[in-house]
């Protein structure tokens, strides 16, 4: 009898011929987030084994395994041979001693010399036997035993199905690129691409010494909060203090930080297409400030020709709350740290900016020049 | 690297390395062990504790508690000292004083914050209109470490005691002692001191008390340091601090008057129309707290650092929030609060630091501006 975590993936099993490729990324994806713990990872039909693992590590492989994306749920429990004596053994450590319970028997072996209602009454009475205050109660029980015998001799036994994050295994989906702040929404953009399958990689732009190293400090901080789900290892960081001091400098106030976005969109264009990303991913949400109106997201648009994706764009800044709360970034989102937007901030920023005024004024800057000289500082960090 | 922000911490000074060094390695005894190695580190111990003591009272009428730093020696002041009735400081002290007040106030007790003036030091007729019969603690600091104003603290103890003679006054010393002159003058109760700050190592600090007062331990253990702080003493800590202050205090009207003066070069050379001076004329020679109107004072900081000129801002213990609290208890308004930066110096600081800062920080005001 071994200690195992039992894993089933979700929508994978709706794939028909692809159905090999998602398999294996979500198993890459498996040995990714268990990097560091000595383990096995085995494959059997439509489920993953992880076993050989320190017991002492249960707790903290099941809450890695909960962040990886296309699980549909996991198990801890046991892995014993189908004998109808080891099987107990296990129930007895997986089941309940009070209380009403249930067994549930699923038989993969069709060749067991008991047929599943059989083995669930068997190991029902043996623990009714054993444990006086349980009581059976197969409709509403409060827990219960589960009991899968498979074909090759042995057979798994767990108490709980405890559900997974869902989602699609990362990297099926295609590559984008994140632009990442130190606010609350774009790591939830982030983790919402890659619940979706997409390998997400990271851009963060700062303003130091207008910005502080904490502030750079608590995005990476962000980044590698995300990427215990995202499983992205980099992150790449680009200064626009230059840019911005330039925009201050020739240009109409009002328009700072719609023309600072539209280097920040030609900037991450590049770095993008340098590496293959197929996207911009960005954590805007319709009206929430004034550069993320139609207008703004417009202008933005205008300089790139690579799609953007704005997973957020419909929501309220509670629901994206939640949900950062629920990723656990939340608590490092609101740390005070300014990040380059809040700088150079006008008192009163165009909310509808016009495309031919913003045209206007940034013919007063030498666009190329400036975009060069921030990329050629880019800096690419290791996130572990 | 110029470093001008000695107020945050200071370097070890060689004498104090070079002193401490043997009670980490060949004396590494535990102090209260009974064989002869180790009597011979408690006893460097107790002349440490001497030397430290002596240096500024009467040491048949106080003892000295080593502790783990300023921080905690303020704690257990102020938790051994205020028991019943209230207590009375002022909205300047440090972080590691203030919030033990908070917190006394946060469960309920009667607790009285006198205002500052506008350099920082306490309002003294506030401050003694405060104190009642019912007062059992009064604490107010000694140099303040965001402005460099003195409290004259033997003054103000007298006239407490005179009010009301039970009542115990305590003075947070962390940026006084080893700077400026002092001797207490007995109606101080408390005096608190650390080490980092003048050239010893971070983790020390001592607690000086006058003999009598009972402390309420915050530490229970093997009841070392006479039971008030359990726990195997930082020796080499204690016998650096000792040594360093010794070196600070050998020499400490030459220099106190030398960097006054480089002070008083820093400011004059500043731009007047950019920086406003925060610091009074007659406080500590090691502080020059200055705001730039309009600008941020972190930012100017990063901008000094790429420059080679490392300064505060404000209290570096309270750099996570936006604005200095002591600064606002000034009385200045927000166009300067969020400029603040604090200059302080070392016996080491030298006239050609003091002229490359004052050009650097021009500088980037300057760049700032454009």
């Amino acid at each position: 009898m071994e200690k195992v975590i039992i894993i089933r993936y979700a929508e994978i099993h709706l794939k028909g011929k692809n159905r090999g490729y998602f398999e294996h990324m979500f198993s890459v994806n498996l040995e990714r987030s268990l990097r560091g713990i000595r383990h096995e990872l085995h494959r059997t039909n439509g489920r993953y084994l992880v076993a050989k693992f320190d017991e002492n590590r249960a707790e903290e492989i099941a809450a890695r395994i909960s962040r990886v994306f296309g699980i549909h749920s996991y198990s801890l429990g046991y892995r014993t041979e189908s004998a109808i004596e080891s099987i107990f053994e296990a129930a007895k450590l997986v089941g309940p001693q009070s209380g009403t319970f249930k067994v549930e028997t699923h038989r993969g072996d069709k060749c067991y010399p008991m047929t599943s209602p059989e083995v669930s009454r068997e190991i029902g009475a043996r623990l009714l036997a054993e444990f006086p205050a349980l009581t059976v109660d197969v409709h509403t029980p409060q827990s219960a035993v589960y009991v899968d015998i498979r074909e090759n001799g042995f057979a798994l036994v767990f108490g709980s199905f405890e559900k997974g994050v869902g989602g699609m295994p990362v990297s099926t989906s295609g590559k984008g690129l994140l632009l990442i702040s130190g606010g609350i929404d774009s790591p939830v953009a982030g983790y919402m691409m890659a619940k979706r399958g997409m390998s997400v990689h990271y851009l963060h732009f700062h303003s130091y010494p207008y910005t502080s190293d904490m502030a750079k400090e608590k995005v990476i901080s962000l980044a590698k909060l995300l990427s215990r789900y995202a499983l992205t290892e980099e992150l790449t960081t680009v200064s626009v203090t230059h840019i911005q001091e330039e925009i201050h400098e020739k240009c109409a106030a009002e328009l700072n930080v719609t023309l600072l976005r539209r280097f920040m969109f030609r900037i991450a264009e590049r770095i993008a297409r340098n590496r293959g990303d197929q996207c911009l991913i960005t954590g805007e949400s319709l009206g929430q400030v004034a550069s993320q109106t139609i207008e703004g997201m417009t202008s933005s648009n205008a300089v790139v020709s690579l799609p953007v994706l704005r997973p957020l764009v419909g929501f309220d800044k509670e629901e994206i709350i939640t949900r950062a709360k629920e990723i656990g970034t939340f608590e490092t989102s609101i740390l005070p740290y300014e990040d380059c937007c809040t700088v150079f901030l006008p008192d009163h920023p165009a909310i509808k900016p016009k495309l031919s005024f913003i045209e206007e004024e940034e013919a007063k800057l030498n666009v190329e020049a400036l975009v060069e000289e921030a990329l050629a500082g880019a800096q690419r960090l290791k996130l572990y | 690297m110029i470093y001008f922000d000695h107020a945050a911490t200071s370097p070890p000074l060689h004498s104090a390395l070079k002193s401490a060094e043997c009670y980490l390695d060949e004396c590494f005894y535990n102090p209260s062990a009974r064989y002869a190695g180790a009597r011979d580190v408690s006893l460097a111990l107790e002349h440490a504790r001497e030397t430290l003591l002596r240096l500024v009272s009467d040491g048949f009428a106080y003892t000295l508690v080593f502790t783990s730093g300023g921080t905690e020696a303020d704690n257990t002041a102020i938790f051994s000292a205020a028991k019943r009735g209230n207590v009375v400081t002022d909205e300047g002290e440090h972080a590691a004083v203030y919030e033990c007040f908070k917190s006394l106030k946060a469960a309920g007790g009667d607790v009285r914050f006198a205002p500052l003036g506008r350099d920082g030091a306490v309002n003294a007729e506030a401050l003694i209109s405060l104190v009642d019969d019912k007062t059992t603690l009064v604490s107010v600091m000694h140099v303040n470490n965001e402005t460099g104003a003195i409290n004259d603290i033997n003054a103000l103890a007298k006239r407490v005691k005179e009010k009301n003679p039970r009542c115990l006054f305590m003075s947070d010393g962390v940026q006084s002692y080893g700077k400026i002159p002092v001797y207490l003058n007995g109606a101080v109760d408390f005096y608190t001191l650390s080490a980092h700050k003048i050239g010893g190592m971070k983790g020390t600090g001592a607690l000086i008390v006058k003999k009598g007062i009972a402390l309420t331990p915050r530490l229970f253990g093997g009841g070392q340091e006479g039971g008030l702080r359990s726990g195997t003493e930082n020796v080499f800590g204690a016998v650096g601090f000792a040594a360093a202050a010794q070196e600070r205090f050998a020499a400490l009207s030459e220099n106190a008057a030398r960097i006054s003066a480089l002070r008083e070069t820093l400011w004059e050379m500043l731009n007047q129309n950019v920086f406003v001076r925060i610091s009074p004329e007659h406080g500590s020679p090691y502080i020059l707290t200055v705001a730039a109107k309009g600008m941020r004072g972190e930012v100017l900081q990063r901008m000094l650092w790429e420059k080679g000129v490392a300064v505060g801002t404000g209290s570096a213990c309270n750099s996570k929030k936006p604005f200095s609290r002591v600064i606002a208890a000034c009385g200045y308004q927000s166009d300067v609060l969020g400029g603040v930066l604090r200059a302080s110096f070392s016996p080491e600081t030298s006239e050609e630091e003091i002229v490359f800062c004052a050009h650097a920080m021009n500088e980037c005001a300057a760049q700032w501006k454009a």
